[in-house]
């Protein structure tokens, strides 16, 4: 009996470990980085701090389409370019502050859902490839986007301002600036301990996301989403709407996408109208999934491990590298290339370990 | 889709956009510049106070002496602010609390204190002050995207 459970227990450990690899790597890269770039820990926790605010809300978005069983959802990207556009008409409004930022959520909502039945529409007829597809979907809507806020915004769409418009009079800025509403949320009923800044309205918030996830999971409709993650097949015999479903959980990730990225846009203060949004998917995938996730397995716990390694290491690595090598675009380099071969790093791992437990169940 | 439902959901549709209205109204902001200058209403001159304190909820005062001009951001249609007026050299200065209305659709507000303390209509001392974008030279800007995902710092 002892025999066969030390025969278990060693291949679960190998699993464990292997499915853990990117976290203890990355563990080991910042225990190995913070030393070496000689910042201060309350430096440290602060921008830990700050960014935990800035991205968890965006990161917890891409839960609900892995609890459909759709993968880690790169039309995150849908639901940021649905935000920029309501923050350019704010700002082109003059509506500030909270009230921007609450005006800028509403505004964008109608924009998400529809890019979000869309975006889900395609992925129904792209099952079992809906990563890619959703990747590839997010540089045709970007395409769209551009469209519209390069040549549509000041010629077809009002834009007032001129700080807004381009010189030429029509199309949007490089940078829309978000001075009147830059920080708005972090510091309200911000408080400071050890000297270390806490945006608890802003931790409020994504708490309340979180609490929301936890019980959307248990509703019929999130026993659904599980359902049909486990087995579209079996879903369906059982009479869920299987395609209904899915959408409903894309059109839930892209609106929650573009409040995250209202939140993550306050904290920077500024627009880079035609950049901001790309970056976003990668960075929020590779932060999950550096926080021990998987395609079809991922938690807030994972959420939140993601945030803290993955920002320590893009916090730490510039400045370890430029102490390493002399110089710190080297630094730059491999915070890039780390965190994306890290993505690939995990989904590899999982993968690994999950056809490790596949054949493991067949035996 | 069955009657409750329908109900539900337009009554949702309609609190999201009374919401939205109320923001448009308590979130508009305004940048008010307070002059501190000569000016004429009917062929009357008002002069200046030779010296005068505004102050807007808790943002830095804006001091101003003759001549001088200060600014200071609101939000909302209702402009509150503390004057503490010094008429001349050597005057003990005098302080008042003004509130009043200001217009939606003015980004700049431009208020003349002198004009406001002598009790003058609005159009003497309120109009709209416009803020030219400074010509460049150039006659775009080259756009900048990141199509590459070669990405940066979060």
């Amino acid at each position: 009996m002892n025999k066969n459970t030390n025969k278990k227990a060693s291949p679960d450990l190998f699993n464990l470990v292997q499915r853990f690899s990117v976290p203890l790597m990355f563990i080991l890269i910042c225990a190995v980085c913070i030393p070496l770039s000689g910042l201060s820990a309350n430096m440290l926790i602060n921008e830990i701090v700050t960014r935990m605010g800035r991205n968890a809300f965006l990161i917890l978005s891409l839960l609900i389409p892995i609890m459909a069983g759709m993968g880690l959802n790169f039309g995150m990207t849908l639901g940021a370019m649905a935000a920029e556009i309501a923050l350019i008409f704010v700002s082109d409004w003059q509506i500030v502050g909270i009230p921007g930022m609450v005006l800028a959520a509403f505004i964008s909502i109608p924009i998400s859902v529809l890019l979000g039945i869309f975006c889900g529409k395609i992925l129904n007829e792209a099952k079992g490839r809906e990563m890619i597809t959703s990747y590839i979907m997010s540089f045709f809507i970007n395409g769209i986007y551009q469209l519209v806020v390069l040549y549509l915004m000041g010629s077809v769409i009002p834009i007032k301002h001129g700080s807004i418009k381009l010189p030429r009079g029509y199309g949007i800025r490089n940078t829309v600036s978000l001075l009147s509403m830059r920080q708005k949320l972090d510091n309200l009923l911000a408080i400071q301990i050890a000297g270390v800044k806490i945006p608890v309205l802003t931790f409020i918030i994504i708490a309340l996301l979180c609490l929301f996830i936890v019980w959307f999971s248990k509703t019929k409709l999130g026993q659904d989403m599980r359902a049909v993650g486990q087995d579209m097949e079996v879903a369906r015999d059982a009479g869920i709407n299987v395609e209904r479903t899915r959408i409903i959980s894309i059109v839930m990730s892209t609106v929650l996408a573009g409040f995250g990225m209202i939140i993550y846009l306050q904290n920077m203060g500024n627009i880079a109208t035609y950049s901001a949004h790309s970056q976003i998917g990668m960075f929020c995938i590779a932060a999950l999934l550096v926080g021990g996730a998987s395609v079809d397995r991922a938690s807030i716990g994972n959420v939140f491990l993601g945030v803290i390694l993955f920002h320590t290491m893009f916090i730490v690595a510039p400045k370890a590298g430029a102490a390493i090598t002399g110089d710190s675009m080297i630094g730059e380099y491999f915070r890039v290339f780390v965190s994306k071969s890290a993505a690939g790093q995990q989904l590899q791992a999982a993968q690994d370990a999950e056809e490790a437990a596949g054949k493991e169940k067949a035996e | 889709m069955n009657k409750r439902k329908l109900l539900f959901r337009v009554g949702a549709i309609l609190i999201i956009l009374v919401i939205a209205a109320c923001m448009f109204v308590i979130g508009r902001g305004h940048t008010v510049y307070f002059d501190n200058k000569e000016t004429s209403y009917n062929g009357q001159t008002i002069e200046p106070f030779y010296k005068v304190t505004v102050t807007v909820g808790d943002q830095k005062p804006a001091k101003l002496s003759k001549g001088d001009r200060g600014m200071a951001d609101i939000m909302g249609q209702k402009l509150t602010m503390t004057l503490e007026i010094t008429d001349a050299e050597g005057d003990q200065p005098h302080a008042h609390k003004v509130s009043m209305s200001v217009p939606y659709n003015m980004d700049g507000i431009m208020i003349n204190v002198p004009a406001l303390m002598q009790g003058l209509p609005q159009d003497a001392y309120m109009s709209e002050f416009i803020i030219e974008t400074p010509d460049t030279g150039s006659t775009d800007e080259e756009i900048v995207t990141d199509e590459f995902d070669m990405g940066g710092d979060m």
